[in-house]
């Protein structure tokens, strides 16, 4: 199982602050290509966080049983 | 004596002191931007003691600000920002000297500012503006305080501090898009919570004590009170310098520059400003009033020696379209105090209204 955090506008594309993704063997970017696909985040530009650590998005990196991944888009309001 | 009595409270703690007060007193912070961060970030340092501080912006208050914007009062309304703010923080410490720029940050005054400061904190409600933050701060050598806000939600970090992560390193798509308060809605709790994070992270780094954000964005929510932090590294394939950074930022190209209809008409009474109607003789309402002029576009440009170039002229139209086309051309000639009221006269009409000016219809 594989938790995956929401923030700002991406949290309300998604319409929860987080989700359980159950499928094994997955790479980021083929997670991040599901989510894309099942949300449409489009011209929303998020960072990807890999157990609290900032990763780029085209890492190849392969992830495990309870990782948490967080979607970080900038905010701008001030 | 009195500047100890005044700051007794702090200087008792062992990782201040008289030398940490000393070094408060010694050091110059720049706020850009005197929104909702602004005003909670402006008088904890002025009450702390930072010894010099200016703050930028070139807004004017008004009443929707109020919610958040705590140091304004109703009477501020239709003033600018730097002048309320400096006036509260100079009332609230004498001791602290604080300049007021009412000027919008951009490429021509940036590096200038930062370069006469120590510690650059980003307190603006637009994305495009923290790069511009960001890259001044690269090439000046400052760290530069982030917060922002997305509902109930707000960031905080520390960038380019000794050397550390930047912006760019966190958030390298320069072309994202974001909404800011004024169209996502905020209440003035969360950004009074991120701006006193920021303020925090400001008076670590002057009195070197506690570790700083660097390298780490802290995500706090209010609603939950949950607070996480991620860590980033520097990635050094962005590279910033002088010449880069001219060309990037140079006058050239630059947008037009907008009021709202509420700000403007905080000016009515300013004789300094002109508010220039664009519309055609034919276009209703009308609207006149004493520091008015009516000159249609088409006829702008020959009628140009009617304007002053060093005057604020405020130029509208009927839904703001016209006065875009006419700030660029007046900006072409040399005009630098020029803005278009945006939305034109069908949102000046609603505030003259309940202001009962002079509206012939």
């Amino acid at each position: 199982m594989i938790e995956v955090k929401y923030f700002g506008a991406i949290a309300e594309k998604t319409k929860c602050s987080f989700e359980n993704v159950t499928s094994s063997n997955i790479s980021l970017q083929d997670l991040l290509q599901d989510l894309e696909e099942k949300y449409k985040f489009e011209s929303l530009s998020f960072s990807v966080a890999v157990n609290q650590k900032i990763v780029s998005k085209t890492t190849d990196y392969a992830l495990k049983s309870n990782d948490i991944v967080a979607l970080l888009p900038p905010f701008s309001g001030g | 004596m009195n500047a100890y009595t005044r700051y007794n409270r702090q200087i008792m703690l062992t990782e201040i002191g008289e030398k940490g007060q000393y070094k408060l007193l010694k050091s110059k912070v720049l706020i850009i931007g005197a929104g909702g961060l602004g005003a909670a970030i402006l008088p904890y340092l002025a009450a702390a003691g930072v010894g010099e501080i200016g703050i930028v912006d070139d807004d004017v208050v008004e009443v929707s600000n109020l919610q958040r914007q705590v140091i304004y009062k109703s009477s501020s309304i239709g003033q600018f920002k730097v002048d309320e703010a400096k006036a509260m923080a100079e009332e609230l410490n004498p001791d602290v000297k604080i300049n007021a720029i009412a000027e919008k940050l951009s490429g021509a005054n940036a590096v200038y500012l930062f370069e006469n400061h120590d510690i650059i904190v980003d307190a603006t409600d637009n994305l495009k503006i923290k790069y511009l933050i960001n890259d001044a701060c690269l090439i000046t050598n400052k760290p530069m305080v982030y917060g922002s806000i997305f509902r109930f939600q707000g960031q905080v970090s520390v960038f380019n501090y000794q050397n550390g992560p930047t912006y760019r390193c966190l958030y390298p798509d320069e072309n994202s898009s974001s909404v800011n308060c004024t169209d996502a809605g905020v209440i003035g709790i969360s950004v009074g919570i991120i701006g006193m994070l920021q303020a925090n992270e400001v008076i670590k780094m002057i009195l070197e004590m506690g570790e700083v954000l660097s390298g780490k964005i802290l995500v706090y929510n209010v609603l939950n009170n949950e607070q996480q932090k991620y860590d980033f590294e520097k990635n050094d394939s962005f590279v910033m310098d002088r010449n880069t950074f001219e060309e990037k930022y140079s006058q050239k190209g630059n947008t037009v520059e907008e009021i709202s209809a509420e700000a403007a008409l905080g000016q009515i009474d300013n004789q300094e400003v002109l508010f220039l109607d664009v519309r055609n003789e034919d276009e209703l309402p009308k609207i006149a009033f004493k520091n008015s002029l009516q000159i249609p576009l088409m006829n702008l440009e020959n009628e140009i020696q009617k304007l002053k170039s060093d005057q604020t002229i405020y130029v509208f139209c009927q839904s703001g379209i016209r006065s875009k086309i006419a700030v660029e051309l007046l900006r072409k000639k040399e005009f630098r105090g020029v803005k278009s009221v945006v939305g034109g006269v069908l949102k000046l009409k609603k505030f003259l209204k309940e202001e009962k000016i002079l509206l012939k219809i």
